[in-house]
C-alpha cells in the first residue's frame, strides 16, 4: 500500500536546540508536548505535527546525533525547514542581539560551510565558529558556539541549504563574562527575542509550504498505484503525466478512463494519449 | 536587490571587484576560496534561490572560449562562445540553465582580459576561416551589463578585429554600450523573441516583447545590425496566428536593411535536464505540451517542429533573403 503522506496541506518545521532553557519559550509558543520520557534525546511536537523539537545537549557529536534522530523519529518530509537556535559568544554586537549565520567554520578541521539566510531579514548576519571547548578569546569577532557546524552538516544530508537556518543570540563577549551565564539568563535571552524568532519561523513556514505544494503528488497518484503495480521508474512517469493532466484543462474522470486497464502499461498508454495531442491555450496559461 | 556577495579571496582587490561592490552598498560580503564551494554544492534549492540570488565574484581559470554546439551558428565556418557570467537575472521557463546548475546564484568572472587573450589566440590560429563568437551562452549577454560592464569592455576588442563576427544574444533592453559608439559591421545584437502572449507566460522578469522591439528599432536607427532569434519556437493553440502577428510586427518596426539574420530554434531538452526542470516547476503550462521523448531528447514531435519552422521561415522569407535565415538545432 502506497501511503499519501502529503494529504493535509501543511508546512514542516524541525528544531534542534542544545539546552532546555533555550528551548522552553519555543516549546510554549508552538504548543509542543514531550513525546516520550524514554527517548534517547527528548523530543517535543505540537498536535498538528508541524513543529518538532529535539534537545540535543551541548557539543557537535550530540547535535549531529540528535539531528539524525529527529529526522528519523519525525519522518521529516522533504519540505521540512530545519532551525538551530541557541546562545553564542561574540566579540562584536550586543548582549541579547539576535543574529543569523551565513558562514560556519568548524574550528577542529577548518571546514567552511555557507548556510543561506532568510530573505530581506532585518537581523544582522554573521560568521560563526563552532568549537569543541568554550572559547573566551573573542578577537576573531565571529559568533562562537559548540553545535552549529554539526547541525548544518547533518541537515545538509537531507535538506537544501535554503531550508536550514542557524539563529544565535549573543550571550557573552568581551564585556559579558561567560561565567555570569546561568539558566535564567539563558532563558531570558531567548524569551526576549521571541517576536524576532516568530518572524523567522513565519518565513520558513511559508518556504516549507511552497515546497510542500511543489512536491505534493496528485491524490489520484496513490489511488492508481494501489490499484495496479508500478515499478519505481513507472511511478515517476505516472507522477509526471498526472501532474501534466492536473495542470491541463482535461476534465475527464481519470479513474473512469482507466477502468478497463489490466496493467500499469495500459494505464500509462491511456494517460499518455491524453497529453499527446494537447494544445496549450496561452490565453489562459 | 543583491543581499549577499561572495568574493573569491584571490580577486578581492581586483579593480573590477571593487567597482562591482560599489554598486551594492548594502550587500553583505562573504569571502570564499573558490566559487565552486558555494556554486557547485549539491544541497541547493534552485527554485527558492531564484527568489533571492546572491552574486559570486570569481576568477575564471580556464575555458574562456569554447566551440559553440553544433547548429548554433549563423553562417560562419567556425563558431565559438564565451560567458563572463553563469546564470541569468531573468527566469525563462524553458531556459536550460535551470537544469544545468544546482545554483541560481550569479557568478561573474572579473578577469575579462583573459577572455580577450583567448579570443585573440583563436583568431590567430584560424586566419583563413570565417569566425563568429557568441557572447551570452551561459547567461544573457547584456542583462547585467550595468553591473559588469562586460560588453563595454569586449566591444573595443572586436573593433580591432573587424574580420571576425561577434553576436550578443539578449532579451535585455540595455542598449547603452551601443549608443556611445559607431555601429560596427562585425557586431550583431540578437534578440530572442516569441509571441507576446506566450512570452508573458514563459519569459519571467524579462522586458516585454514590445520593449525588446523598441530597443531593436532604436539600435537599427543608429545603424546597428539586428539578429532575430525565434528560439525556442513554442507550440500551442493558434500558434500560427500568434507567430504571424509577431513576425509582421517585428518587420514593420525594423527596417529590413538592418536585419543581419533570422534564426529559428526548436524547444529541446536532454531527458535528465527535462526531469530536473519539471521537478522544479511541475505546474508550468510549457510542459503540457505535446512533448515526446526521442533518443534521450524531450521535444515536440518532428512534424510539429518542422511545421513550425517551415511556417515561420516562409513568413520571414517574404521580408528577407533566404540566405539570412538559419535553423538552430543546438
Ligand atoms: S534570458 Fe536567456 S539565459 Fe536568461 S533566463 Fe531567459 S533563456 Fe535563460
Amino acid at each position: 500500500m502506497i501511503e499519501d503522506i502529503t494529504k493535509e496541506e501543511k508546512f514542516s518545521i524541525r528544531w534542534v536546540i542544545a539546552l532546555k532553557d533555550e528551548a522552553e519559550i519555543i516549546i510554549q509558543q508552538y504548543r509542543m508536548k514531550l513525546l516520550s520520557e524514554k527517548s534517547v534525546f527528548p523530543i517535543f511536537k505540537n498536535s498538528e505535527e508541524t513543529h518538532w523539537l529535539i534537545l540535543s545537549g551541548i557539543g557537535r557529536h550530540n547535535a549531529s546525533a540528535a539531528t539524525l534522530y529527529l529526522y528519523e523519529k519525525s519522518k521529516a518530509p522533504k519540505w521540512t525547514a530545519w532551525i538551530n537556535i541557541g546562545i553564542a559568544g561574540c566579540g562584536v554586537g550586543h548582549f541579547g542581539d539576535l543574529c543569523l549565520v551565513d558562514k560556519i567554520i568548524n574550528n577542529s578541521d577548518g571546514k567552511v560551510s555557507f548556510p543561506s539566510a532568510m530573505k530581506n531579514s532585518p537581523f544582522p548576519r554573521m560568521e560563526l565558529l563552532t568549537t569543541d571547548i568554550p572559547i573566551i578569546d573573542y578577537t576573531s569577532k565571529k559568533l562562537i558556539d559548540m553545535e552549529a557546524c554539526a547541525f548544518y552538516d547533518a541537515t545538509s544530508k537531507f535538506s537544501s541549504r535554503e531550508l536550514i537556518s542557524i539563529v544565535k543570540v549573543i550571550s557573552d563577549g568581551p564585556s559579558n563574562n561567560i561565567k555570569n551565564l546561568n539558566r535564567s539568563i539563558i532563558s531570558k535571552l531567548i524569551t526576549t527575542n521571541i517576536s524576532n524568532i516568530i518572524k523567522i519561523v513565519l518565513y520558513y513556514e511559508s518556504l516549507s509550504l511552497d515546497e510542500y505544494k511543489r512536491l505534493k503528488k496528485p491524490e489520484i497518484f496513490y489511488k492508481i498505484c494501489n490499484q495496479w503495480h508500478f515499478t519505481v521508474s513507472q511511478q515517476h512517469q505516472l507522477e509526471r503525466v498526472l501532474r501534466r493532466i492536473a495542470t491541463s484543462n482535461i476534465k475527464e474522470n481519470i479513474l473512469n478512463l482507466l477502468k478497463d486497464c489490466r496493467n500499469s502499461k495500459s494505464v500509462m498508454n491511456i494517460l499518455n494519449k491524453q497529453m499527446e495531442s494537447y494544445e496549450v491555450d496561452w490565453r489562459n496559461a | 536587490m543583491i543581499e549577499t556577495i561572495y568574493i573569491e579571496k584571490k580577486i578581492k582587490d581586483h579593480p573590477r571587484t571593487i567597482s562591482i561592490l560599489s554598486k551594492f552598498k548594502k550587500a553583505r560580503h562573504i569571502e570564499i576560496d573558490k566559487y565552486g564551494e558555494v556554486f557547485n554544492k549539491h544541497n541547493q534549492n534552485f527554485r527558492i534561490q531564484k527568489n533571492n540570488p546572491a552574486l559570486i565574484l570569481a576568477y575564471k581559470k580556464e575555458g574562456y572560449v569554447l566551440p559553440a554546439p553544433e547548429g548554433f551558428g549563423i553562417g560562419s565556418s567556425k563558431n565559438y562562445y564565451f560567458s563572463h557570467m553563469y546564470n541569468c537575472i531573468y527566469d525563462c521557463r524553458y531556459c536550460f540553465l535551470q537544469g544545468m546548475y544546482s545554483s541560481a546564484n550569479y557568478v561573474v568572472f572579473v578577469n575579462f582580459e583573459d577572455f580577450d587573450d583567448e579570443i585573440k589566440k583563436i583568431i590567430q590560429k584560424h586566419p583563413e576561416d570565417s569566425l563568429t563568437f557568441f557572447s551570452g551562452y551561459d547567461c544573457d549577454s547584456l542583462a547585467l551589463e550595468k553591473v559588469t560592464g562586460f560588453a563595454k569592455h569586449i566591444i573595443p576588442f572586436f573593433q580591432k578585429h573587424p574580420n571576425v563576427d561577434v553576436e550578443f544574444r539578449t532579451k535585455s533592453i540595455q542598449i547603452e554600450p551601443f549608443s556611445l559608439i559607431k555601429p560596427m559591421d562585425n557586431l550583431v545584437i540578437a534578440y530572442s523573441l516569441m509571441p507576446d502572449l506566450i512570452s508573458k507566460s514563459l519569459d519571467n522578469k524579462t522586458p516585454s516583447i514590445l520593449k525588446r522591439i523598441n530597443a531593436m528599432s532604436v539600435l537599427a536607427s543608429k545603424g546597428w545590425k539586428i539578429g532575430l532569434r525565434f528560439d525556442p519556437l513554442i507550440h500551442g493553440k493558434d500558434w500560427k496566428d500568434l507567430y504571424t502577428k509577431m513576425i509582421i510586427m517585428v518587420f514593420n518596426s525594423i527596417p529590413v536593411s538592418s536585419i543581419h539574420s533570422v534564426s529559428f530554434g526548436p524547444l529541446r531538452f536532454p531527458k535528465q535536464m527535462f526531469k530536473d526542470i519539471f521537478k522544479l516547476y511541475p505546474n508550468e503550462p510549457l510542459f503540457l505540451g505535446p512533448l515526446l521523448q526521442n533518443k534521450g531528447i524531450i521535444s515536440y514531435s518532428n512534424e510539429i517542429e518542422q511545421e513550425m519552422t517551415f511556417f515561420c521561415k516562409e513568413l520571414t522569407a517574404k521580408y528577407i533573403n533566404e540566405s539570412q535565415i538559419f535553423k538552430c538545432s543546438a
